[in-house]
C-alpha cells in the first residue's frame, strides 16, 4: 500500500517551474441596486495576484463569503474581472471575447461543490462527459465514446456504466462523473471549488486520492478551494488565506500550518478540531469575536481590523503591502519593515507568541 | 441510575419501495453532565436516533421493539398500539420537549420563524413550560441572550431573525434549548453550517454550559474534530447499529473496528507536519432497503470472513466502557448459530 502511494504523491520536488498561470491585481466587484440609491459594491474580489506553476495545487482557504469561490470563477472568466489582469501561459485572457477564448476554456476547467445539481438529470452519464467534446468538436462520434469509457475507468467507475443516468450514483460517484467531465478536454488547470464538502467522510478521501492521482499521471495544476483546512493541507503544495476578498497571507502549506504569521490565519488555524483527543485538549484557541465584516462596507484600512487582537493605529488607516519572507508573502502591519526594526530581534514568530502569553 | 437508558431501539420506516431499517437495535445509555458523540457517516441512523427518543418520527416510521428510559420515566414509544397509549404517550412528551430534554437542530436558517420576532420564539418555551408572567418570561430571556454571548439582549429581543448572522441564530437556538434548565439537550450537527471560527466559538460555548450547568449533551457529528474536541465518550453508528462505543480516548487510541480504524485513516490531521496517504474506505454506505444478513459493514471491510456474510457479529466487551461488535475479536465460538 505504501509504495503504490508514495507513487500517488505528486511531491514538491517534481513540480515543474513554469509559470501557468498569472494573476496581477484582480479585482471582481458585484453591483448591488437598491431602489433609486445609488448602486453599492460587493467588493468579492480585491487586488489579487498570485502564480501557479505547471503541477502545483494552490489551496484556497477562508470562511464562507470570503471570496474565495468568486476568485475561482473569475480565473475560468465566468464572472467578468473588474480590473486586473489574467495570463494563461504568458497570454493575456482577460479581455478575450467568447469565439477567441474558446481555446483557453479547454484548458481551464472546473469541478464544482455540489454533485447533486452539476450534473444534467436528463443526460445519461456518456452523455454529460462527451457534452464538452461536442462544444469543442473534439473527435468522431464513435471516438468520442471510446474516450468516455476510458475516462470513466480513470475515475474509478465501470465502462458499462455509460448508458446510466446521475440518479443511479451516489455522491461520491457523481462527483467522479463530474472529474471525468472536467478531464474530458484534457485540461492543464483544474478550478476545483469545494469538491468534497458534500461528501461523506469515509467517501471524501476516495475523491482526494483520485485527484492527486490524476495530478501524478498528467501534471495538472490545481486551484483547490475548501474551508477543511486538514485536507487542503494534505493535497496543497501551497496555501493561500483569504479574508473578505483579500488574499491575506500565502506560501508553502507546511510552513503556513507550523507557523502562521498573519494573526487571522493563526486564529483560523487554532480555531480547526484536531482529530486527535490529547492534542486538542492541550490546544489553545485563539477565540475571534464577532463574524466576517459585509463586504458592501469593508472597514477602512485593513479588512481584518475589526476583529484582530494585534490591531494598530496604521491598521484602521490603510491597508497594509503584502510583506516577502523567503517565499512567504503575509499582508499585515506586524510585519513591516518599520515594526520588525523596532523588535529586539528580528525573528517573526516570537512577536506572534508573546502576545499570546500576556 | 444513568440519567437515559436505551435498550434495543428498533425503527422502520414505510416506504414504496419497501420497509427501511433505520435503527437497529441500538443500546445506549447517557449520564448525567455527561457529554456522548454519535458519529456516522449519512444514512447511518444517528438522526432518526434521536428523533424517535424525542418521539418525533415521520408518520412512516414506526418503533418496533425496544425501550427508553428518561429521568427515571418511561418514555418508551413501542407497542403504541391503542390511541389512547398514543395519547398518553404525547402527552408525556409535550411535557418533556423544551423543558427537560431539548434539541438543538442543525440548520439556524431554518429553524427560527422568519415572520416571528427573536423575543416571542424565545418566550414560548418558558411560557408553556413554567407559570410564569410574559414580564418573568421575557426577563428570562434576555438573561439566557446574555449567558450565551449575545451584545445588547434588549434591543435584540425586538429583533427577528433575518438581522442575525449563522452564528448569532445559533447562539439564540441554544438559548431556546437552555430555556427550561433541561436536563438533556440533544444536539444535532449544530456546528456543520458554519464556519471554523464560529464553530470554535460554538463548541466553546456548549462546553462551558456543560461545565456550568450540569447539563448533558449528546452530540451527534460526522466530524471526527469535533468529537475529540467537545466529548467524553464516543458512539460510532454505521447501517442503524453502533459498531463501537467507547470513552474518547479508547475510540481514538485503541480502536478495535474496521470502519472506526478506516474513518480514523481517511482524515488528515494538519498538526502533523508529514503528509502521510490518506488511506479511504473503499466502496459506499449500505442501502438500508435491503441490508445483508450479516454485518452491513462486510462489503467494504478489508477483513471479512465467512461468518460476516452469515451472521450479525456480536459484541465484545473491552472494559467497563469500551465495546466493538465485530466477528474479529469475539471469541467464543458458542455464539456462532449458523454452520
Amino acid at each position: 500500500m505504501k509504495v503504490i502511494s508514495q507513487f500517488l504523491r505528486f511531491d514538491g520536488g517534481d513540480i515543474i517551474n513554469e509559470k501557468l498561470l498569472e494573476v496581477k491585481d484582480v479585482c471582481k466587484y458585484f453591483e448591488v441596486k437598491r431602489g433609486y440609491k445609488e448602486p453599492q459594491y460587493v467588493k468579492a474580489v480585491n487586488h489579487v495576484s498570485f502564480e501557479i506553476n505547471k503541477g502545483e495545487t494552490l489551496g484556497l482557504v477562508g470562511e464562507s463569503g470570503c471570496g474565495k469561490s468568486s476568485l475561482g470563477r473569475t480565473l475560468l472568466r465566468i464572472y467578468e474581472p473588474t480590473s486586473g489582469s489574467i495570463k494563461y501561459r504568458g497570454d493575456e485572457i482577460t479581455h478575450l471575447s467568447k469565439h477567441r477564448l474558446l481555446p483557453y476554456r479547454k484548458k481551464i476547467q472546473m469541478i464544482f461543490q455540489d454533485p447533486y445539481a452539476s450534473l444534467n438529470a436528463r443526460l445519461t452519464v456518456g452523455e454529460i462527459i462527451a457534452e464538452p467534446m461536442v462544444i469543442h468538436k473534439m473527435y468522431n462520434p464513435k471516438h468520442r465514446i471510446e474516450r468516455v469509457q476510458e475516462l470513466l475507468k480513470t475515475v474509478g467507475l465501470k465502462p458499462d456504466h455509460i448508458r446510466r443516468y446521475p440518479h443511479e450514483f451516489s455522491g461520491g460517484q457523481r462527483q467522479r462523473i463530474g472529474i471525468a467531465r472536467t478531464l474530458a478536454l484534457d485540461p492543464e488547470f483544474i478550478v476545483c471549488d469545494e469538491p468534497i464538502s458534500a461528501l461523506d467522510v469515509s467517501i471524501q478521501a476516495q475523491v482526494i486520492n483520485l485527484l492527486e492521482k490524476i495530478q501524478a499521471e498528467r501534471g495538472i495544476s490545481y486551484l483547490f478551494i475548501a474551508h477543511d483546512l486538514g485536507m487542503v493541507k494534505h493535497i496543497s503544495h501551497r496555501i493561500g488565506v483569504m479574508y473578505l476578498g483579500h488574499i491575506v497571507e500565502m506560501g508553502p502549506s507546511n510552513e503556513i500550518y507550523r507557523a502562521p504569521y498573519h494573526p487571522y490565519t493563526k486564529a483560523l488555524l487554532s480555531a480547526e478540531p484536531i482529530p486527535d483527543p490529547k492534542s486538542a485538549r492541550t490546544k489553545k484557541r485563539i477565540l475571534l469575536e464577532g463574524e466576517i465584516p459585509s463586504p458592501i462596507n469593508p472597514p477602512k484600512g485593513c479588512p481584518f481590523v475589526t476583529r484582530c487582537p494585534y490591531a494598530m493605529e496604521d491598521c484602521q488607516v490603510a491597508m497594509p503591502n503584502s510583506y516577502k519572507f523567503g517565499d512567504r508573502l503575509v499582508a499585515c502591519f506586524l510585519y513591516s519593515p518599520r515594526r520588525l526594526r523596532q523588535r529586539e530581534n528580528f525573528s517573526i514568530e516570537p512577536l506572534l507568541n508573546k502576545k499570546q502569553e500576556d | 441510575m444513568s440519567l437515559l437508558e436505551i435498550n434495543n431501539l428498533t425503527t422502520q420506516f414505510k416506504t414504496n419501495q419497501g420497509t427501511v431499517s433505520a435503527l437497529r437495535d441500538v443500546s445506549y445509555q447517557v449520564e448525567a453532565g455527561e457529554v456522548l458523540g454519535i458519529v456516522g457517516e449519512s444514512g447511518s441512523g444517528k438522526s432518526v436516533g434521536m428523533l424517535t427518543l424525542m418521539g418525533l418520527l415521520a408518520s412512516n416510521g414506526r418503533v418496533t421493539s425496544g425501550t427508553i428510559k428518561f429521568d427515571g420515566e418511561d418514555i418508551s414509544p413501542s407497542n403504541l398500539d391503542s390511541k389512547k397509549k398514543r395519547n398518553d404517550y404525547e402527552n408525556k412528551m409535550r411535557a418533556l420537549r423544551g423543558n427537560k430534554m431539548s434539541m438543538i437542530f442543525q440548520d439556524p436558517m431554518t429553524f427560527l420563524n422568519p415572520v416571528l420576532k427573536i423575543g416571542i420564539q424565545m418566550t414560548e418555551g418558558i411560557l408553556a413550560h413554567t407559570k410564569c408572567t410574559k414580564a418573568e418570561a421575557r426577563k428570562r430571556a434576555v438573561e439566557l441572550m446574555k449567558q450565551v454571548g449575545i451584545p445588547s439582549p434588549k434591543n435584540r429581543f425586538e429583533q427577528y431573525p433575518f438581522e442575525f448572522s449563522g452564528g448569532m441564530r445559533q447562539r439564540i437556538i441554544i438559548a431556546i434549548a437552555l430555556a427550561c434548565n433541561p436536563k438533556l439537550i440533544i444536539a444535532d450537527e449544530p456546528t456543520t453550517a458554519l464556519d471554523v471560527t464560529v464553530q470554535a466559538q460554538i463548541l466553546e460555548l456548549i462546553k462551558k454550559i456543560t461545565k456550568d450547568t450540569g447539563t448533558a449533551v449528546i452530540m451527534i457529528t460526522h466530524d471526527l474534530g469535533v468529537v475529540a474536541t467537545l466529548c467524553d465518550r464516543i458512539a460510532i453508528m454505521y447501517g442503524g447499529k453502533i459498531v463501537e462505543e467507547g470513552t474518547t480516548d479508547e475510540i481514538f487510541y485503541k480502536s478495535k473496528h474496521p470502519y472506526t480504524e478506516g474513518l480514523l485513516k481517511s482524515i488528515n490531521n494538519s498538526e502533523k507536519d508529514t503528509s502521510e496517504p490518506l488511506i479511504p474506505i473503499p466502496g459506499t454506505p449500505p442501502d438500508l432497503l435491503n441490508l445483508p444478513k450479516g454485518c452491513a459493514f462486510m462489503a467494504r471491510c478489508p477483513y471479512t470472513m465467512k461468518i460476516c456474510k452469515a451472521q450479525q457479529p456480536v459484541t465484545t466487551k473491552y472494559s467497563k466502557t469500551h465495546s466493538c461488535s465485530c466477528w474479529l475479536y469475539c471469541m467464543d465460538e458458542s455464539y456462532i448459530t449458523v454452520s
